[in-house]
């Protein structure tokens, strides 16, 4: 709505209970801080007909009250300032410190655990990991569009407890972020399912920090120490320069772990193919950092198969198991836009090598075996009155056990997979539904310190 | 007593910076061309027609036009609602 206030047009808009600070999160994102909106209890989605005319009818004066009252508010520009000192008074260092926790996650500036103090001396420390200065701005950082200064990424990651070394890979991340298209990061970060980031590192700088991408990389744990606070202070910086909070701009009906954002390298050394940002046109000396969309984590396990073909198959039926996104009413869009990320260990990638088969061809196999019922891909999305792209409107004619006899692939197409070797050898794969973000990556030696 | 000071770690947002306001509205909705922008979410075109139905009960000369938005709402439909309506009302049905 905002979007059509600027082209001169007043508006108003019906907003879900639960979503009246969303909405005026999104105001203040998006620059209209006063945009009009009404609230209804109840959110549409999935009421019975009856409570959504009930509940209509009981806002419409008011509707129509915000189209028609001119409030003649006005809004101020407001000038750059300094970054504020907070102080907190204790007994002791520790007293002080454990206040300043409580007060830090009373305002939901941390992520639950414990923050490290940043402090004047720790923040100077954190700069001198980047060749960049202090109030340089890296980007509008998504969803709520703050400045991300490299002040306020040092800020945050003194907080997660990261060292200067990651500062490169840090904001090299949130870069990235903020140049994915702009709608899909909407949905990445603001929508109500439990979607999240996560950050996948190549190159040398991989072993420089020592990120692991080799046995148990996803978890807790000492051998993930600088996983843990990278992926930390990313989370920390979309918290706070993005304005990412929950039931304002992260709007979650469940919410997930993985927002704890997972950071992971690719495992270079026992992979059998060229690694991931390679495939994507960077050099192998380069340091690179990717933001890839995840939906979820469906954990495979193979239990016997010895052939590129069986392991291949193994990975293609759990693709199945995905979320799918094939018609999307009212728009033109063919076909489905989202992804499938699979993380391959070694030594599935090396048995897809020895029998001769490149990584495209290992997508094309896996593309070719993941289909599966349409009317039961569909059905979460009642398609009975819609309007459905063309290509997709004779769905409309079929019986819904016609579309349950359908087969069809999961993915509009093999690039639609991702294939990235990680972990230790043992084929237990993991497969990952990945939204439609359109993953992108940043080389960061650009932000290395001089 | 010991004193801990710690720099701030919240950004300031463009949209604080940059902020502007929302247009000036028509005194009645009489004789107004009202646009009715459907996200493409479940129940929001239910509630936009019930809408319609009683801004022409109780504004008879206004009038009505329904929208197709899309979710997210291509920027050709928002460029041609906004053009062809001197209101408009939205539902994302969230």
């Amino acid at each position: 709505m905002v979007e059509i206030e600027k082209q001169g047009t007043p508006t108003v808009l019906i907003v879900s209970g639960r979503f009246e600070h969303d909405a005026k999160a999104s105001a203040r994102a998006f620059a209209m801080p006063e945009v009009r909106y009404v609230v209804v209890p109840w959110i549409y989605r999935n009421l019975d007909r009856g409570r959504t005319i009930q509940q209509t009818e009981a806002a419409f004066d008011e509707l129509a009250w915000e189209l028609t009252a001119d409030l003649g508010g006005s809004s101020e520009s407001v000038k750059l300032v300094p970054t504020e000192v907070e102080q907190f008074e204790g007994a002791d260092y520790l007293d002080a410190l454990q206040i300043m926790n409580r007060e830090f996650l009373n305002r939901d500036w941390g992520d639950g655990f414990p923050l490290m103090p940043a402090t004047v001396a720790e923040v100077e420390k954190m700069l001198r990991g980047t060749n960049l200065p202090p109030g340089h701005i890296v980007c509008d950082l998504p969803p709520g569009y703050g400045l991300a200064t490299v002040e306020k990424i040092a800020i945050n990651s003194v907080m997660a407890g990261a060292s200067p070394q990651q500062m490169p890979v840090i904001i090299g991340a949130l870069k990235a972020l903020s140049q994915m298209e702009p709608e899909w990061v909407k949905s990445l970060l603001t929508s109500t399912s439990s979607h999240a980031s996560m950050l996948l590192v190549n190159g040398p700088i991989a072993k420089e920090l020592d990120i692991n991408g080799k046995a148990a990389c996803m978890g807790p744990g000492q051998q993930n120490r600088t996983n843990l606070s990278i992926g930390r202070a990313y989370t920390l910086c979309l918290k706070n320069i993005g304005h990412w909070y929950p039931g304002q701009l992260d709007m979650d009906v469940l919410g997930t772990v993985r927002k704890f954002t997972v950071c992971i390298a690719e495992n270079e050394d026992d992979s059998p193919w060229e690694p991931y940002h390679v495939e994507h046109g960077f050099t192998s000396g380069d340091s690179v950092v990717t933001v890839l969309s995840t939906s979820g984590e469906i954990d495979v396990a193979d239990q016997g198969n010895n052939t590129a073909e069986g392991l291949l198959k193994t990975i293609a039926y759990n693709c199945i198991f995905s979320q799918w996104d094939l018609i999307r009413p009212g728009r033109d869009d063919k076909g489905s836009a989202w992804d499938t990320i699979v993380l391959v260990t070694p030594d599935i990638a090396r048995h897809v090598k020895e029998a001769g088969l490149t990584k495209q061809d290992a997508k094309e196999f896996i593309h070719e075996l993941a289909e599966y019922s349409l009317g039961r891909m569909i059905h979460y999305y009642p398609i009975k009155g819609k309007i459905l792209p063309p290509e997709w409107r004779w769905m409309q004619e079929k019986s819904e056990q016609e579309l349950h006899d359908i087969l069809m692939p999961v993915r509009e197409n093999a690039d639609h997979y991702r294939l990235i070797c990680v972990g230790a050898d043992r084929a237990k794969p993991i497969v990952i539904p990945s939204r439609p973000a359109c993953p992108e990556s940043v080389c960061v030696d650009q932000y290395r310190a001089t | 007593m010991e004193i801990l000071q710690v720099l701030n770690p919240v950004a300031l947002q463009r949209g604080v910076i940059d902020a502007k306001s929302v247009n000036k509205r028509p005194t009645t909705l009489e004789g107004a061309k009202v646009g009715l922008l459907w996200s493409g979410t479940a129940m929001g075109d239910v509630a936009l027609r019930r809408i319609e139905e009683m801004l022409q009960q109780r504004f008879p000369t206004a009038e009505t036009r329904f929208y197709h938005g899309g979710l997210p709402a291509s920027a050709e439909a928002l460029k041609q609602a906004a053009a062809e309506s001197d209101v408009i009302i939205g539902a994302t049905a969230d």
